[in-house]
């Protein structure tokens, strides 16, 4: 990031200089609205889903669940951080039945867990299957197309899943190409 | 898919009414985990509003729009109706940015014609990339470059993917 943002900030910055200096202002103060109301949804959604997580935790749901996914979810990441592999199983689980808002907090403490570790792979593995999109059902495209008046807005449901799984798995058939041998 | 909807209630019913069998104390421990979520938004704070920033500037100076100019030949290559290029741009940069040029898409371009089935595939099969390593990698040292440029690059062959997909299915 230290080196796209600057990229990308300058160049930015620099077309409006010669084109539209007082629209450079009003640019980053509606950033920085939209990142305070989106703070503000974050918040809500945390409240819902931390709640959520802790009487999964508390109910022993979490370990029976992660006791069963220990093995897979170990190679994948080739890690043995039992609470670590707990909240990245959690993670994917959330990210797959697309339950709005709720796979970040796993994954922001899956990942500095596996950091603390120094494991940077089953950090950036983690990372990359977030950034592929594993969710089982496209729901705001499919509510967008319902919005605007289509015949079978769940049409596309089929071709975004392989696509999506495509995705996936060469986004982590690359982390495991590209590690670093140990 | 209405039966989508049912999966939210019925899930907090079955994890409460089991916590409940296990005898947890419900009260305590659900607002225990709400604890979590006021440093967790502030954490995040700065991260979001540098990234946020960075999107509004890429998209209102222009660069966004040029960058899809000069790249429209690469796209049509590829097999991506140019119209949905800025679509493929912004989606790295902006979840609700390329929302909202989602539901423009499909105003314009009616929301069954080819297009808007491309654009909405690309919408479904590819993520915020910046946004979620601003949100994962919070804070941390880590070299970002080869986990973001192997995000990049699945995305984009998940784009080229649906969008042969939307042509034969």
């Amino acid at each position: 990031m230290n080196v796209i943002f600057p990229i990308i900030f300058l160049i930015a910055a620099a077309i409006f200089l010669i084109s539209d200096p007082e629209g450079f202002l009003p640019a980053l103060l509606t950033g920085g609205e939209k990142a305070a109301t989106l703070s503000l949804a974050l918040l809500a959604s945390y409240c819902i889903w931390l709640g959520f997580f802790k009487v999964m935790e508390q109910s022993g749901l979490a370990d029976n669940l992660a006791r069963r996914l220990k093995r897979p979810l170990g190679a994948l990441f080739r890690s043995s951080d039992g609470e670590a592999l707990k909240c990245a199983g959690q993670n994917m689980a959330a990210n797959f039945l697309g339950l709005p808002g709720a796979p970040t907090p796993l994954g922001i403490q899956a990942t500095q867990k596996f950091l603390a570790a120094k494991n940077g792979y089953a950090a950036d593995m983690l990372f990359v299957l977030n950034a592929t999109s594993l969710q089982l059902l496209p729901t705001t495209a499919i509510a967008l197309r319902a919005a605007a008046g289509s015949a079978s807005p769940a049409d596309i449901f089929l071709p975004t899943l392989l696509a999506t799984l495509a995705s996936s798995l060469i986004g982590a058939g690359l982390v495991y190409l590209t590690r670093r041998r140990a | 898919m209405k039966w989508t909807a049912l999966l939210l209630p019925a899930l907090f019913l079955a994890l409460f009414g089991y916590a409940l069998f296990k005898k947890v104390r419900l009260y305590d421990c659900f607002t225990e985990g709400v604890k979590g979520a006021l440093p967790l938004v502030c954490s995040l704070f700065p991260y979001l509003a540098a990234i946020l920033m960075l999107s509004e500037l890429f998209e209102q100076s222009g660069l966004s729009a040029a960058i899809t100019q000069a790249l429209s030949p690469v796209f049509s290559f590829l097999g991506i109706p140019k119209e949905i290029g800025g679509l493929v741009l912004l989606k790295p940069f902006s979840g609700s940015g390329s929302t909202a040029l989602l539901s423009e898409l499909f105003t314009t371009y009616g929301a069954d014609s080819y297009i808007a089935r491309c654009a909405a595939v690309a919408y479904g099969s590819s993520e915020t990339v910046f946004y979620i390593s601003a949100v994962y990698f919070a804070g941390s040292k880590k070299n970002l470059a080869k986990p973001i440029a192997i995000a990049l690059f699945a995305n984009l062959l998940s784009v080229i993917l649906g969008c042969f997909l939307c042509r034969i299915m």
